[in-house]
C-alpha cells in the first residue's frame, strides 16, 4: 500500500514537472497580472510593454516578436490601444495560433461596454478611434469582466484543467469583490468633486464613482496641449471649479503644474497600469494607490 | 528568431549599399545634414497626405516633397555661402511643418510614426529585395554616369536620386537609422588611407552592422537604436583616434 501510494505520487509529482506550461504574452502588464492570477502554475506570462510608458507608443525589443513567437495565448487589451505598434509584431512573429481571430487570441475589450463610441465614422473628421476610449480597465468594475474571459480562454485552449481555472476565478473575484466594497467606501466623499484630466486615460474609473470631468488638459487625444486651449480651459474652470487635475506618469506636467498652480487645483500623478509607479506591482495594488492617491 | 535577424540584416546592408555612397560625397561637399533635411520634407508630404487623403498617396506625395527639398538645397549650395545655415533651415521648417499640420489631427501624430518610421526589425523581407533591386539599378545607374558628368548636371544628379534613396529608405528604416549608416562608415572610411573609399564604408558599416544586430538581440535592445549608436560610436571614436593621421604629423621619420 505504502509502495504504490509512493507510485502514485511519483507520477504525480513527475507530472507537474513535465507539463510544459502554456506560453502566454501580454501587451500590457495589467493584463499578464490577471492571467497570472488565473492561471498561475499552469502559465508563464511575458508583458510585452512596460507599465510606465505610453500605453499608445511603444518601442519595440526583439524579444517582443521571440515572445509572441512561441506564445500559445496572445492576449490583447484592444480597442486600437496597440494599434500603434502591435500589428507589425504579430505580422512579424508569424504565429499562426495566435492571429486575431483564433483560437490562441484573446482581444479584451470585447467583454466590457466602451465609452465615447462615436456615432458614426467620417473621414473629415480625421483619425477618431472608432471603437471608443479604450482605457477600460481602469474601471475596477470591469475587472471581474477580464478575468472571465481570461479563465474562459484558458479552459478553451486547455480544457484538461478547467476545473482549475474556473476556481481560481471564483477566488480572484471574491477577493475582487471585498475590495471593490472597500474603495466604494473610501471613493464616496469625492463623489461630485470635479476634476480635469490630461488624458482621456481615467474617464472610466471617474464615471463609476460619479466624479464629473470638466475638461482635458490635451486638446484632442495625443496632441500636446496649445496656449489657446489652456486658455480656454482656464475660462471654464473659472466657472465650473475643479478640485484636482489627474496626470499620467509619462507625459510631461508642465501644463498641469501651470494650471494647477494658477487657479488652486491640486495636481495628482495617477499610476495607469501596474508598474506605473513603485507601489504598484499587482492590480489590486493598481487600484489601491489609486484610490490612495485620490484620497490621500 | 534567425530569419527576422537576418532580414534585419539583410536591410541595414541594402541600405549600407547605396547610402556609404552619399555618406562619402556629403562629407566631402560639407551638406551632411541634407540627409535630415530631406528626409524632414519627406515628412511633411506624409504629413499631408495623412491629413488630407488618410495616408493615402503616402509615397508619391512624400517623394515630391523630398525632390522639391532636394533641389531646393541644390540651388542654394550653388547660391549662399552659407549652405548649412540653409539646410539646416529646411530641416527646422520640415520638422514644425510637420507638428503644424498634424496638431488638429486626433491621435495624429502616433499615425504618422508609425507610418514614417517603421522600425527596422519589422520591415517584410518581400520590401528589403524589392529595394535591393531598386538601389542595385540606380547604383549602377550612378557607377555608369555619374563619374562622366560634371557642374549642374552632377549637382542635379546628385540631388534627385539622394531625394529619392532617402525618402525610400527612411520609411523602411527611420530618420536616425538612415542618417547614422550614411555618415558613419563613410566618416570612417575617409580616415582610412588604403584601397577605396566606397568598398572600405562597406566592410566597415556591415561588420558594425552585424554587432549592433547581435547585440541588440543578446541584450534585448531597440535594434534601430543599437545600430546608430554603435555606428555613432565608432565613427567618433576614429575621429578622435590619433590613427591615421600619424603618417602627416612624422613625415621626416
Amino acid at each position: 500500500m505504502k509502495r504504490l501510494l509512493f507510485v502514485l505520487m511519483l507520477i504525480l509529482v513527475s507530472q507537474a514537472i513535465c507539463r510544459r506550461p502554456l506560453h502566454v504574452a501580454a501587451s500590457y502588464p495589467y493584463i499578464a497580472d490577471l492571467v497570472e492570477k488565473i492561471g498561475m502554475r499552469n502559465v508563464r506570462v511575458w508583458a510585452l510593454a512596460r507599465g510606465d510608458y505610453n500605453p499608445h507608443v511603444i518601442i519595440p525589443r526583439p524579444s517582443f516578436i521571440a515572445h509572441v513567437r512561441r506564445a500559445d495565448l496572445l492576449v490583447i487589451s484592444g480597442a486600437q490601444l496597440e494599434i500603434g505598434w502591435l500589428p507589425p509584431i504579430l505580422r512579424q512573429a508569424n504565429n499562426p495560433y495566435v492571429q486575431p481571430g483564433e483560437r490562441g487570441f484573446l482581444d479584451l475589450s470585447r467583454y466590457v461596454t466602451l465609452i465615447d463610441v462615436p456615432a458614426s465614422v467620417s473621414r473629415e473628421q480625421g483619425d477618431i478611434h472608432p471603437e471608443g476610449n479604450p482605457h477600460f480597465y481602469l474601471d475596477p468594475y470591469n475587472i471581474p469582466l477580464l478575468a472571465k474571459a481570461i479563465a474562459e480562454k484558458l479552459c478553451e485552449i486547455d480544457p484538461s484543467d478547467a476545473s482549475y481555472y474556473r476556481s481560481n476565478l471564483d477566488e480572484f473575484v471574491r477577493q475582487w469583490n471585498e475590495k471593490l466594497k472597500e474603495w466604494k467606501e473610501k471613493m464616496r466623499p469625492l463623489e461630485r468633486v470635479a476634476v480635469v484630466e490630461y488624458h482621456k486615460n481615467y474617464d472610466y474609473f471617474l464615471r463609476r464613482f460619479g466624479l464629473p470631468i470638466v475638461g482635458t488638459v490635451e486638446p484632442l487625444p495625443g496632441i500636446p496641449p496649445t496656449s489657446k486651449h489652456i486658455e480656454q480651459l482656464e475660462s471654464v474652470l473659472q466657472n465650473h471649479r475643479a478640485q484636482f487635475i489627474l496626470q499620467d506618469v509619462y507625459n510631461p506636467d508642465d501644463a498641469s503644474r501651470h494650471l494647477a498652480n494658477k487657479l488652486g487645483m491640486k495636481l495628482i500623478v495617477l499610476p495607469h497600469d501596474v508598474g506605473a509607479v513603485r507601489e504598484v506591482d499587482d492590480i489590486f495594488s493598481l487600484f489601491d494607490e489609486i484610490v490612495r492617491r485620490l484620497t490621500q | 528568431m534567425t530569419d527576422i535577424l537576418l532580414s534585419t540584416f539583410l536591410l541595414s546592408v541594402v541600405l549600407l549599399g547605396m547610402h556609404s555612397f552619399y555618406g562619402i560625397e556629403v562629407i566631402k561637399r560639407g551638406i551632411i545634414f541634407t540627409d535630415l533635411a530631406i528626409g524632414q520634407m519627406a515628412a511633411v508630404g506624409a504629413a499631408i497626405s495623412i491629413l488630407f487623403f488618410d495616408g493615402e498617396y503616402l509615397f508619391p506625395v512624400s517623394l515630391v516633397f523630398a525632390l522639391f527639398g532636394g533641389s531646393l538645397i541644390a540651388f542654394a549650395s550653388k547660391r549662399a555661402n552659407s549652405h548649412e545655415a540653409f539646410i539646416g533651415l529646411v530641416y527646422a521648417f520640415g520638422l514644425s511643418g510637420v507638428f503644424i499640420l498634424l496638431s488638429k489631427s486626433y491621435h495624429g501624430m502616433e499615425t504618422f510614426q508609425k507610418l514614417m518610421a517603421s522600425d527596422i526589425l519589422f520591415t517584410p523581407l518581400e520590401e528589403i529585395l524589392k529595394t535591393a533591386v531598386i538601389y542595385a539599378v540606380l547604383g549602377l545607374f550612378l557607377f555608369l554616369v555619374y563619374g562622366k558628368t560634371a557642374g549642374a548636371v552632377r549637382d542635379f544628379i546628385f540631388f534627385v536620386t539622394f531625394a529619392l534613396t532617402v525618402t525610400i529608405s527612411v520609411r523602411l528604416a527611420g530618420v536616425l537609422v538612415v542618417f547614422a549608416l550614411l555618415v558613419g562608415p563613410a566618416l570612417i572610411a575617409l580616415k582610412v588611407q588604403k584601397g577605396i573609399q566606397l568598398i572600405n564604408a562597406w566592410i566597415i558599416g556591415v561588420i558594425i552592422n552585424l554587432v549592433s544586430i547581435i547585440v541588440s538581440y543578446n541584450f534585448d535592445f531597440p535594434t534601430g537604436y543599437t545600430l546608430v549608436f554603435f555606428h555613432a560610436l565608432l565613427a567618433l571614436g576614429v575621429s578622435v583616434a590619433p590613427v591615421g593621421r600619424s603618417k602627416e604629423i612624422r613625415p621626416g621619420t
